[in-house]
């Protein structure tokens, strides 16, 4: 009994700050926004009548939510597979011992270091519907011009193309790190087994990275629901709302249209499909994930 | 050397189409509008008025400051912070622990902006507007930060704390003489993630101060962005370059470190 | 390593804590450091029109020796209005602050500002010398509640060269939706992918294409005699607005360059569309940049209806009451300031706003640049032969921001294939509820 409680203070103290911080930064505001999901606000923001639950009704009855969660599904489908895959791809290749490999482990990273205001800037030129650089391409190659991000068939394939880019240096880093904590002595045993490219691919490598690749899903998927900064800055929700993803329209809702009673219910139902998927990733996943 | 040649060419045709964007607005930023807008690739001659026009049109190199203060305390605020939780969730075993590592990782699911208004006036009545740790404090409490080291304390044996313990090394000691050299690279790895999401933010820095002083260089290309008069192409796309030069640099140094911190082996067997 | 950190982060604390208290926001001192009355002052102007304010600003600062007025930049005019909301009223808020036309009624009701109309009755400030039409969106029930500032208007621009090519007269830009629809079949290339006419999808210029019919937006006499319970967008000038563009996209001969006023603008001067409506913000960066000859023409009416004129758009300014009698009384200083002839003139030769000061218009810099550019003057003389009537002063209601939105929903739903009355009713029904629910919210 004395040596759990003992235990339990020491605990406490390395969990303290972290707890501490989490307490008023996170979890008092998260109350304050179910608080808020109840509640009808005036345009100023402060909560005038309690509705209880009709703000969640509401929204699952409207077509511009339910829009809204399809593109958002639709967004996490283009974007996490695509996302891992080619970072796993670029990190095994740069996990060869080839002339250069540093210089191409920096280009393949870079993408971290871009900034979503910077790098969806650049990409916000390339998509230019009339001086912008892939239409020239298109242009010069004598096919038609994309709407690409004024047309509500591309719009979410551009932003998600925009997405993947910007994911992309993140998770090349964190697999290449995966790699490279492989044992290099696994490798060379199988080659006394005789193993090739291919069987030492999947008998060893994958399953060895498996913890990694699993962190990387999680993250991935976390990040690709809460998307924002690019929305906004490309299509900001349109056009006819096919780019309106939960969090930009939780942000529309809260900060534009200053509902809070909405935003926070539709914050609110982001936090439990979230947590839903992530329970069941972890379900799914901790069971096949070696560790070393 | 077949293998080596074709591994040589998909490296650079991989690099070449990721590097490209940025590449691309490196040399737009160097154009005039005319060439930019005609489809261009290369600059005719380098126009280096658009980096003077950029730095002109907003205090840039004012915010890069404050960016970086801003990110370095945010940097160092995490690691101190994670690698306390995280240790704790790995080899102190309490009573709730498994509640709140829950309670933890669940935060990660929590957007942000969910919590914005709430956090903007704890700010205000903490009289933070328009301060450093207004900007930075905030963020200090990380679970993917906790969560990243957790996992990778996890891979470290059991056994070096079982004899740790016999040799009488308190839990601090253990920390910060075993665990965390053990952890190097994913200690950088955490340190160049905080640093550059930090570095990245915008909605709250735009929230959290309402002048020049400690805003932060994102706001800065924002603002290069003008309301309702036409923006001048290649002068944003210097702003861009600015802005991106040194989180560039910081990673591309940042890199170096962490792959010697892989390399040290000392997660080998 | 770790003692390096640690002292890093000690650095770091002292140094934010040293930069804190200092250079906190101006609105709590009230007071420079040499005993000039410190007035705040909030905009959202980026890029070229931001240096332009700039320069307003700094020749006050110099003129006088009593104020000292700083601006600070709050983004786009919405995150302005979002940090307003949650500081307005403390004494985080500034003196003076620039809101959009449509954040109008919002401010009035907020209970965070001050009608200027005070400060005129109190100094007998002649308002005859501000131009009518502008002066006429910002005034609720005969008060000034904001002092004009940045506004603008809508006008078409369009591309001599191609009008020539065509066979088009390029001294004469069509004037009515037929006239317009000819044009821009004549226009097209599609081949080339060259549009006749576009329009940007924002909610203002249908407000504007309906204000030049005489058609209200809203009921309730357009929302300025009451609370708005009904839009009238749906109404048949609304139809004829949506069934003019509808036809037109099925043809082929409109482009869609989506919501950014840049995306537009640079397809007009890329030459990839022949006409296009634009806000008169852009005359001089239009002038000067595009390749070919730029026209400037009136907005468009249907066929046999005379023009009514247009709406101002834009911004004004607007005093907060939570500063001290000094600071109100020094931002009324600089409002006066700002209104002068020659102040409003330079803005409008830097900016491409119109001034809202008729003396403005004698200023020599001002005579000069439209001599050198006549194309500003087809926005002038607009503006000029608008009618001040309830349909052209302007629609006034809380949740304006939100009832554009579903607008330009609406125009991309429109170019996506859908009904026009059908689409018209829908949104029609939206904003309805955007009524109803802030009815029921505000007392």
């Amino acid at each position: 009994m004395k040596r759990s409680l003992r235990s339990f203070g020491t605990g406490m103290m390395f969990v303290g700050p972290s707890l501490f911080l989490m307490i008023v930064f996170v979890f008092y505001p998260i109350l304050k926004t179910i608080y808020f999901s109840l509640y009808l606000t005036d345009p100023r923001g402060v909560p005038v009548q309690f509705v209880g639950a009709e703000n969640y009704v509401q929204l699952l009855a409207s077509d511009s939510f339910r829009l809204s969660m399809k593109s958002t599904f639709l967004f996490v489908l283009y974007t996490v597979p695509t996302s891992i895959l080619l970072a796993l791809f670029l990190a095994v290749l740069a996990n060869e011992r080839v002339r250069g490999v540093e210089f191409f482990r920096i280009i393949f990273s870079s993408s971290l270091g871009v900034s979503v205001a910077a790098g969806s800037t650049i990409w916000l030129f390339l998509f230019h519907p009339s001086i912008g650089l892939f239409n020239h391409i298109l242009k010069t190659l004598g096919t038609a011009p994309i709407q690409w991000l004024t047309s509500p068939d591309w719009a979410l394939v551009s932003i998600a193309l925009t997405t993947v880019w910007m994911s992309v240096g993140f998770n090349f880093i964190v697999l290449l790190g995966g790699l490279q904590n492989i044992s290099e002595e696994l490798y060379e045993s199988a080659k006394i087994d005789g193993a090739g490219y291919w069987v030492n691919l999947f008998r060893i490598t994958l399953p060895l990275l498996s913890p990694t690749l699993f962190f990387v899903t999680v993250v991935t998927v976390i990040h690709s629901f809460q998307s924002f900064g690019q929305i906004d800055i490309l299509t900001k929700g349109g056009p006819a709302e096919s780019t309106n993803l939960i969090v930009y329209s939780i942000y529309r809702d809260a900060f534009i249209n200053y509902k809070f009673g909405t935003a926070s219910a539709q914050a609110m139902i982001l936090f439990v499909i979230i947590l839903i998927a992530t329970y069941v990733q972890f379900k799914v996943g901790e069971k096949r994930v070696h560790y070393q | 050397m077949v293998k080596n040649a074709i591994l040589t060419c998909l490296l650079g045709l991989s690099a070449l189409i990721l590097f490209f964007p940025i590449l691309y607005a490196v040399s737009a930023s160097l154009m005039s509008t005319e060439e930019l807008y005609g489809g261009k690739l290369i600059p005719s001659q380098f126009l280096l008025e658009n980096y003077e026009a950029a730095l002109q049109s907003v205090p840039l190199l004012k915010f890069l400051l404050n960016s970086l203060i801003v990110s370095t305390t945010v940097m160092v605020g995490q690691i101190a912070v994670s690698s306390l939780a995280a240790y704790a969730f790995v080899y102190i075993p309490f009573k709730g622990r498994t509640l709140i590592f829950y309670l933890f990782i669940s935060t990660m699911m929590i957007p942000w902006e969910a919590t914005m208004i709430p956090n903007y006036l704890t700010i205000l009545h903490l009289n933070w507007i328009n301060t450093y740790q207004g900007l930075s404090v905030p963020f200090f409490a990380l679970a993917f930060g906790t969560f990243l080291l957790r996992q990778h304390f996890l891979t470290i044996p059991k056994e070096l704390r079982e004899a740790a313990e016999l040799e009488g090394c308190g839990h601090l000691r253990f920390l910060l003489s075993f665990v965390l050299p053990l952890s190097k690279p994913m200690l950088a790895a955490l340190g160049v993630y905080g640093f550059l999401t930090t570095w990245n933010m915008y909605l709250w820095p735009l929230l959290a101060t309402t002048n020049k002083s400690v805003r932060t260089v994102q706001i800065g290309l924002k603002m290069m962005q003008s309301q309702e008069n036409s923006t001048n192409w290649p002068v944003v796309m210097a702003g861009v370059v600015i802005v991106l030069l040194p989180t560039l640099i910081f990673l591309f140094v940042g890199l170096k470190q962490l792959k010697k911190g892989l390399m040290s082996g000392a997660l080998k067997g | 390593m770790k003692r390096i950190w640690l002292l890093g982060l000690v650095l770091l604390l002292v140094l934010a804590g040293c930069t804190n208290s200092e250079t906190a926001g101006g609105g709590e001192t009230g007071q420079t450091g040499d005993g000039k009355v410190k007035v705040t002052f909030w905009h959202s102007m980026g890029g070229d029109a931001g240096k332009a304010l700039q320069k307003i600003v700094d020749n006050y600062n110099a003129k006088q020796t009593k104020v000292f007025v700083q601006t600070e930049y709050q983004g786009s005019y919405e995150e302005a209005l979002t940090k307003l909301k949650t500081v307005g009223g403390t004494p985080e808020a500034p003196t003076l602050m620039q809101v959009y036309e449509v954040g109008t009624k919002f401010m009035s009701e907020s209970g965070y500002i001050q009608p200027v109309q005070n400060f005129i009755d109190k100094e007998q400030f002649d308002l005859s010398q501000l131009e009518e039409n502008i002066a006429g969106y910002y005034r609720i029930d005969g008060k000034l509640y904001s002092m004009p500032f940045n506004t603008s208007n809508a006008v078409m621009f369009y591309n001599k060269d191609k009008f020539r090519d065509a066979g088009l007269d390029p001294e004469k830009p069509p004037r009515t939706f037929s006239e317009v629809r000819e044009a821009a079949e004549k226009l097209t290339d599609s081949a080339k992918d060259e549009k006749g006419f576009a329009i940007l999808i924002y909610g203002w210029f249908i407000e504007q294409l309906m204000a030049n019919q005489g058609a209200d937006y809203l009921d309730e006499g357009n929302g300025r005699k009451g609370e708005p319970a009904k839009t009238l967008l749906n109404g048949p000038e609304g139809l004829r607005i949506y069934q003019w563009l509808d036809e037109m996209n099925k043809e082929g001969v409109l482009g869609n360059y989506g919501r950014k006023w840049d995306d537009i603008r640079a397809a007009f001067k890329a030459g990839k569309v022949a006409i296009y409506l634009d806000s008169t913000a852009a005359t001089a960066s239009n002038v000067k940049d595009s390749p070919f000859e730029v026209g400037t023409g009136f907005l468009p009416v249907p066929d046999g209806v005379e023009p009514k004129g247009v709406i101002i758009g834009g911004g004004s300014i607007w005093m907060m009451n939570s500063v001290s009698d000094e600071q109100k009384a020094a931002g009324w200083d600089f409002l006066k300031f700002v209104a002068q002839p020659d102040t409003q003139a330079q803005w409008a030769v830097d900016t491409g706003y119109f001034p809202i000061t008729k003396a403005a218009y004698d200023e020599k810099i001002l005579q000069d640049t439209y001599a050198k550019y006549p194309q500003y003057l087809t926005a002038v003389k607009q503006l000029q032969s608008t009618k001040l009537t309830i349909a052209t002063q302007g629609a006034l209601m809380s949740v304006f921001p939100e009832a554009r939105a579903e607008v330009e929903n609406s125009i991309e739903k429109l170019y996506g294939g859908a009904d026009a009355q059908k689409v018209l009713d829908e949104t029609a029904e939206k904003i309805n509820k955007l009524l109803a629910d802030h009815k029921k919210v505000s007392k």
